[in-house]
């Protein structure tokens, strides 16, 4: 359409290939709409249209549209057109178009949404939304009753990121559902949900969440300018919102989190962060995010803190184990076996007596192996799941060792590996390290630990250069500031965390007030000199 | 170029260029590698004689498919014998005997043949210290005749032979410290100390055959095993004497290497000599004191000890004090004797492995730098006399107070 490349070339932009016509004002006849609509959406089964007319042709004219599976039946049935229908006024010789569009719209719809709409544009798109459209003979002005109910997955238990004790719920592809549970576990005036129209074959539905005077107004600024510059016709899930909006495009690292549960999105709104709900996926974002973002996981708020500090310890533990140990392995044994204790270093050449390939081969071979074993654990219907785990278990591990393709040391390192990259409750950061993995094997068999060394030190150079919408990727600990290090490696007592530890943009903001350590009460410990406080007092 | 790929170039140039200052340069798969576990070097016709014991690896752990090891035909280890004008032209040679290359960095002990003790051992001391893959922390040992044959020796209950050796010196220093366990850097330390001097255990065969086929270790007690005999005195770089197990032990007590010992004494040595009660001592330390009488140097060796009285054979009621301090003197006459004996002989060998030239330097240097002007060292040294003073306690006596013997004949 010329119209809509102009359009672009006004905003600079490469205008995407989709045919949005120019906005079109309604035809005073209802006849010369329809066939307009007719041309638009084509005559597709699901959209119903059905004409309303007396008898007596002099009389009101009205027609309704909707699309079947957008709206709830029951709801078009009882608002919509039983009132119309029953109506006795309607059905009269006398009143005009003009009087009839004021009634239906202020008394005899009992819906919550009614709308105008003066040109098809604005229409149509209701339409989608599953308005159901009302379109008078005379009128140059239409209206839409929000009727829309479609068909959606009731809340589940989220399946990538499940936890032992915590809320069960997770989010749904309903754009709608999500921004409720949200505003049910953040009930402060302070919420604000804006929502964007994004993509124009699909226009999905996003809304940015945060909460107003905690999240910073630069980054919020930033994440407004990126979702206004995009120019795509089509979003479908939110990695494609991830990519357009994320920073550093090279690196391997995400720096945007996504989550499937409510809580967690509402514990980063808490925090300074702005939640991004896509309609059509379960899987929120979370920005800014740095690093340490990744290795938190809600559940560790839910458990006491030394076992959470110990688990997180243990995840970080893991995060260097997946990333370098058949690095760590093809190093040690091609270049530095008088690291090895001897007995070890004898075990060792003994079971790599009869293997032919060389240690790289080998451990390429394995996690190649792996990594085509989870991803078929992926694709592959539940059913076959038993028959996977047997071919991954015998036939790889024990008839590979047999056979003398690997040594059976090898496929401890592998499998080690492979389980501690399921430590990591995040599964982005988790799939980095996979990729990173590779590449310091080839390293590690080309330079040793020297090689190994110096390409942890590009990558910590290069994390160190990395921003997530402005903040540090690696705040607080470069650049270092000692006080938000309370949730970072370990997690302190909740009654200790008194300030918001944000590694946003200097947003800090005092979460709880000081002394909250539980202490026993007067008379049971002399020296306690402090009265209790009533509630909501802060000494400060 | 533009910026980011001089960037990149720059990141990318950073560790490779820096790979070259790296030692470790050349990968090496474990199967390329003949781990060993021991050598020996001997002089024979002016050339070396070295053996290098290399482990066999696929007899040691259970190997493929986990059927098992345990009786597996081939030996643990397997040695080589190799000559040569150089230490490195033999192991050189080795490739030419050899599937694998030699790698020495899980090298335990050294044994030193009598024949080059007595030629001199600085040469491979110095090969020791300079190249990069032997370790200094290996032991040193010393055999009368030929060393190779000690590597060809089985051991039952091991499976690295070098290792094995190894464990035999660290727990024999440990529990009864009659050698100190010598490691390559300390004999080289005190080799070239003031005192120029510096002992190594002997390690022999107690049988006259060597048990080397793995057929022959099936039994439960071999014709022939491992036993560390003697200490081997070196002066300078060569062999000068031995010194024997109960002189060696008396050294140890001058030389304050004692970790813990268990002593056989007489406990009414009024009655009988004969040794019949045991003590383990369980602290002991040594201070050594040079005192300077006019033309020849004095040592006050003052040895502290207590321990736990764990055998007693005679009667006797322990409640009684007067007994214990009978038996701690009967102790301390005993180690007396020790040092004595010992001292007499190192005297004779004229070496100073108890390292009396270090004390005389620290605590006399005026002196000390007259005597190294005058290089009078060996005639002062024969000059010394040591007086003894060796005070042990019993600190426990164990669960009963008569010995079985008493309270028998009640």
């Amino acid at each position: 359409m010329p119209q809509n490349q102009q359009k672009g070339r006004k905003t600079g932009k490469d205008p995407v290939e989709t045919s949005v016509p120019a906005p079109l004002p309604l035809n005073a006849s209802l006849e010369v709409n329809l066939q307009e609509i007719g041309k638009r959406i084509g005559s597709s089964s699901d959209i119903v249209i059905r004409n309303f007319t007396n008898e007596s042709l002099s009389s009101l004219s009205l027609t309704f549209i909707y699309i079947d599976g957008l709206v709830n039946a029951d709801s078009v049935n009882q608002t919509v057109l039983q009132p119309l229908m029953e109506n006795v006024t309607l059905k009269g010789d006398t009143i005009t178009a003009e009087a009839a569009f004021s009634m239906i719209k202020d008394q005899m719809l009992p819906v919550g949404g009614v709308k105008e709409g003066k040109t098809l544009e604005v229409l149509l798109a209701l339409l989608f939304e599953g308005y159901t459209l009302i379109l008078f003979e005379g009128l140059q002005v239409a209206l839409a009753a929000d009727t829309s109910g479609w068909e959606k997955r009731s809340i589940n238990e989220p399946t990538s990121q499940g936890v032992i004790r915590g809320p069960k719920e997770g989010f749904t592809e309903s754009l709608r559902t999500g921004t409720s549970m949200l505003r049910r576990r953040l009930k402060t005036t302070d919420l604000r949900i804006e929502e964007y129209k994004i993509g124009q074959r699909t226009q999905t539905g996003i809304a940015i969440i945060y909460l107003k005077g905690i999240a910073s107004e630069q980054v919020l600024t930033e994440i407004r300018r990126r979702l206004n510059a995009i120019n795509t016709d089509a979003i479908l899930e939110s990695n494609y919102i991830e990519e357009f909006i994320q920073d550093g495009g090279l690196t391997p690292f995400p720096t945007i989190q996504n989550t499937e549960r409510p809580d967690a999105v509402a514990g980063g709104i808490l925090e300074g962060q702005i939640g991004i709900i896509i309609d059509g996926t379960p899987f929120a974002l979370l920005a800014p995010s740095t690093f340490f973002n990744f290795f938190q996981s809600s559940e560790d708020y839910y458990q006491r803190y030394d076992i959470s500090s110990f688990l997180r310890l243990i995840r970080y533990g893991a995060f260097f184990v997946s990333m370098l140990l058949p690095a760590l392995y093809i190093a040690v044994t091609t270049f530095h076996q008088e690291m090895l204790p001897t007995t070890l270093l004898i075990s060792l050449a003994a079971q790599r007596e009869g293997v032919p390939l060389p240690a790289l081969a080998e451990a390429l071979l394995m996690e190649l192996t792996f990594d085509v074993l989870r991803e078929a654990g992926v694709r592959m219907p539940r059913t076959i799941g038993p028959a996977i785990s047997i071919v991954g278990a015998l036939v790889l591990g024990q008839a590979a060792v047999q056979a003398g393709l690997v040594s059976a040391a090898m496929v401890i390192v592998v499998s080690f590996t492979a389980i501690s990259n399921f430590v990591i409750p995040s599964l982005a950061i988790a799939n980095s390290i996979r990729l990173i993995r590779f590449v310091m094997m080839f390293i590690a068999s080309t330079l040793g630990l020297f090689g190994i060394m110096s390409f942890m030190m590009v990558l910590l150079i290069h994390m160190a250069g990395l921003r997530s919408f402005g903040v540090p990727y690696l705040s607080p600990v470069a650049p270092m500031i000692p006080r938000y290090l309370k949730d970072i490696f370990i997690r302190v007592p909740l009654w200790s965390m008194t300030m918001r530890p944000k590694t946003d943009l200097g947003k800090e903001t005092r979460r709880q007030g000081p002394n909250q350590k539980p202490q026993p009460a007067e008379g049971a410990n002399q020296k306690s000199t402090e009265q209790p406080k009533p509630q909501g007092e802060d000494p400060a | 170029m533009n910026k980011p790929g001089r960037t990149l170039c720059l990141i990318l140039m950073v560790p490779l260029l820096s790979a070259l200052l790296s030692g470790c340069w050349d990968n090496r798969e474990l199967s390329e590698l003949g781990i060993t576990s021991g050598s020996a070097y001997d002089w024979e016709n002016n050339e070396w004689k070295a053996t290098y014991q290399v482990i066999n690896p696929s007899s040691g752990s259970s190997g493929m498919g986990g059927s098992g090891g345990g009786s597996t035909s081939s030996p643990p280890f397997l040695t080589f014998t190799v000559k040569g004008r150089t230490i490195m032209e033999a192991i050189e040679r080795t490739n030419l005997t050899s599937t694998r290359e030699m790698f020495f960095s899980h090298s335990r002990i050294t044994v030193i043949g009598e024949s080059l003790a007595k030629h001199g051992i600085n040469q491979l001391l110095d090969l020791f210290l300079r190249k990069q893959d032997a370790r200094e922390t290996v032991y040193m040992f010393i055999s009368q005749g030929d060393a190779g044959d000690i590597l060809d020796q089985l051991m039952q209950m091991t499976k690295n032979q070098g290792a094995g050796i190894q464990l035999m010196i660290e727990q024999e220093a440990k529990l009864l410290s009659y050698y100190p366990g010598t490691r390559l850097y300390e004999l080289a330390m005190a080799l070239s100390s003031e005192s120029g001097s510096a002992v190594l255990p002997e390690i022999r065969l107690t049988g006259p055959k060597i048990m080397d086929e793995t057929s022959e270790t099936g039994v439960t007690d071999l014709p022939s095993r491992l036993e560390l005999g003697r200490l081997g005195v070196l002066k300078g770089e060569k062999f000068v004497g031995w010194l024997n197990q109960k002189q060696a032990f008396g050294l140890s007590f001058m030389t304050d290497n004692i970790e813990s010992a268990t002593i056989a004494f007489a406990s009414q040595p009024a009655i009988s000599g004969k040794p019949d009660a045991s003590f383990i001592l369980q602290n002991s330390t040594t201070s050594v004191r040079p005192v300077w009488a006019k033309d020849h140097y004095i040592m006050d060796i003052n040895i502290k000890g207590s321990g736990v009285l764990t055998e007693l054979g005679s009667v006797m009621d322990l409640n009684d004090r007067a007994a214990i301090t009978g038996m701690e003197e009967s102790l301390e006459q005993q180690v007396t004797e020790l040092v004595n004996t010992s001292w007499a002989e190192i005297k004779k060998l004229g070496a100073d492995v108890t390292g009396f030239a270090v004390r005389i330097h620290r605590s006399d240097r005026k002196h000390w730098k007259q005597i190294e002007k005058e290089k009078s060292w060996d005639s002062v040294f024969k000059e010394i006399e040591i007086r003894p003073h060796v005070s042990f306690q019993i600190e426990r006596t164990g669960l009963s107070n008569k010995s079985f013997k008493s309270v028998q004949q009640e």
